[in-house]
């Protein structure tokens, strides 16, 4: 079976950011890669190398000025001209800030039932809204509260059974939990493995929290100005770093990690 | 140098902190440590007296023998950015994004010391170089959107460093910010303490980042203090549940060769939330999140119980029973 996203010379820049003779101009330059169905890809690097970027490349969302993104054997672009609804509906996000990515006006209910309105025109029923939340550990009760009446947690609970309530295939997660708690970042990521085994999704998660990466994801690839510097299984980036970069973000990890060694 | 004594922090009917006893001796590096709503941010604003304005404090905090609490406005301003130094999480959002470093740096410089303009100029230079910023000069002129967030962290360091602070409190001075980045922030935190015997009461939700910089931790749940003691005693041998927990929810990044089996393996959590103010159970706060709590918890914890500089207070406490004759 070919891999579910092909990636072949991708480059990418915001607007028209165009400085002679510089390679620097391209926010992504030059990415090759593939994601197998089912794979759990983590994306690391430090703020600035394009890892949200490349995220919205591949969903569709920003074009790519050279180089080619297929997903489930189809270009992209054949994708956006021909039937853009099931390449949204099969490409979920989880954004970083759950207070930002919900409107503030608009109540959970709306909110929740907003992507299965939007992507298979209908109004979802409320048996379907509270089986929703179920599935990502909340209560009815709150599908008339508005974002400010939750909390973090929460609310990134919201964001998952949003992204999940159009079965996509592949479920981006552009750090989803480096706005909360230590004790919520736990619940949050075990939510993640529990939904990604039981959907069979394909989960792309972006994070500068290696510890997440290693507990979340079997492959990685580790992103520095736009460009791919390392990739492979996770456990054996992180036991053998072939950059200096990787090397420092390993030992940065490190650092703060309870498991080092006393000092 | 700073004592805290039977602290007690309320906003209308609730009691958000009480502490009966925390102290934090000349150039030890003390952690306050727990999750979101646990009044340890509050605790830390309470010492400066930036505590909101319809809160009501009482109790005693003395810094050096003398009281904190009760004094006027203006001579709590002369405290802070004087003796006691101040960062917050957020570095974009605590410079003032109209105003050039140079003039960010020095603002306490001319507030709370009396030097020629040369003088100041100098001690701006000087301090942009303790902090590791390349290029101070040239820094001078810059306006806070021309610096990365490191950068804009360091800016704010030098100037909580200006007048020579004998305490530093930092609220999360790093959740903001990558890995990397942290790192270097954390190690100048840790150099600049050691050099200068500054003590710093260093907030965080993070036992992680806690326990790299801090000699001692404090941990608080539902405003209590629930465990203190030197770091390595408290993360390695920890006696109340509740720190147990929150070590077991940290991810962290597994030794080399356990890496593998550590993929797709669920974290350890803690149940539920922190409750609301006021929905807190009567007896152990904890206990309603808490895997070992059994009837005796109902009944309020028993007092800090004290074994070889570590205490805690904990009906059920990790690590099996009270050793006594530690005490």
């Amino acid at each position: 079976m070919p891999p579910l996203v092909e990636v072949s010379g991708l480059h990418f820049r915001y607007g028209k950011a165009r400085v002679r003779g510089h390679d620097d101009a391209w926010t992504l330059r030059d990415l090759t890669l593939n994601i197998e169905d089912g794979s759990t890809l983590g994306v690391v690097g430090e703020s600035g190398s394009g890892k949200s970027t490349l995220v919205r490349v591949l969903c569709g969302l920003l074009h790519p000025q050279q180089g080619a993104v297929r997903f489930d054997g189809r270009d992209i672009r054949e994708w956006l001209s021909e039937s853009q609804t099931d390449l949204r509906r099969r490409n979920q996000i989880v954004f970083q800030s759950p207070r930002r990515s919900l409107d503030p006006r608009m109540s959970i209910r709306r909110a929740l039932g907003q992507p299965v309105r939007a992507l298979e025109r209908r109004v979802p029923s409320d048996t379907e809204l509270i089986e929703w939340l179920e599935r990502v550990g909340l209560g009815s009760e709150i599908l008339q509260r508005y974002p400010h009446q939750l909390s973090g947690g929460q609310l990134q609970r919201v964001g998952i059974a949003r992204a999940i309530s159009v079965k996509p295939s592949v479920l981006y997660a552009d750090e989803p939990v480096s706005a909360l708690d230590v004790s919520v970042q736990a619940q949050v990521l075990n939510l993640l493995m529990d939904v990604r085994s039981q959907f069979g999704l394909t989960l792309v998660m972006v994070s500068h929290d290696l510890g997440v990466v290693s507990r979340l994801c079997e492959e990685v690839i580790v992103m520095k100005d736009g460009l791919i510097i390392e990739a492979g299984r996770t456990s054996e980036v992180l036991a053998n770093p072939q950059t200096a970069y990787t090397e420092s973000l390993v030992t940065a990890a490190r650092t703060v990690s309870l498991a080092a060694p006393d000092h | 140098m700073l004592e805290i004594r039977d602290l007690s922090v309320s906003i209308g009917p609730h009691e958000i902190v009480h502490i009966d006893a925390l102290d934090l001796p000349a150039g030890r590096r003390v952690g306050l440590v727990g999750e979101s709503g646990s009044g340890k941010t509050m605790t830390a604003m309470s010492i400066v007296g930036l505590q909101p304005a319809d809160a009501k404090v009482t109790g005693s905090i003395t810094f050096e023998g003398s009281e904190l609490l009760g004094r006027s406005e203006t001579e709590m301003a002369k405290v802070r950015g004087g003796d006691i130094g101040l960062i917050l999480q957020d570095p974009a959002r605590a410079l003032d994004p109209m105003m050039r470093i140079g003039r960010q740096v020095s603002e306490a410089i001319r507030l709370h010391m009396n030097l020629s303009r040369k003088e100041v100029v100098d001690r701006v230079l000087s301090l942009l170089a303790q902090v590791q910023l390349p290029d101070p000069e040239q820094l001078l002129r810059r306006y806070p959107h021309q610096l990365s967030g490191g950068q804009q962290q360091r800016v704010l360091i030098a100037s909580a460093i200006a007048c020579d602070p004998k305490l530093l409190i930092a609220d999360e001075p790093t959740t903001a910010l990558d890995v990397t980045v942290q790192e270097g922030i954390l190690e100048l935190l840790v150099q600049l303490s050691d050099e200068r015997g500054m003590g710093v009461l260093f907030v965080s939700h993070d036992l992680g980042v806690v326990r790299f910089v801090c000699e001692e931790i404090a941990v608080v749940y539902g405003g209590r203090l629930v465990e203190v003691g030197p770091t390595t005693s408290v993360v390695r041998t920890s006696r109340h549940r509740y720190t147990e927990s929150l070590l077991a929810a940290n991810p962290g990044i597994a030794a080399s060769d356990e890496l593998e089996q550590y993929v797709g393996r669920r974290l350890d959590v803690i149940r539920g939330s922190v409750p609301a103010l006021g929905d807190f159970p009567t007896g152990c706060r904890f206990r309603d999140r808490c895997d070992f709590a059994s009837d005796a918890c109902r009944e309020p914890p028993p007092t800090m119980i004290s074994e070889h500089g570590h205490r805690f207070r904990c009906w059920n406490p990790a690590g099996g029973d009270v050793d006594a004759a530690a005490g």
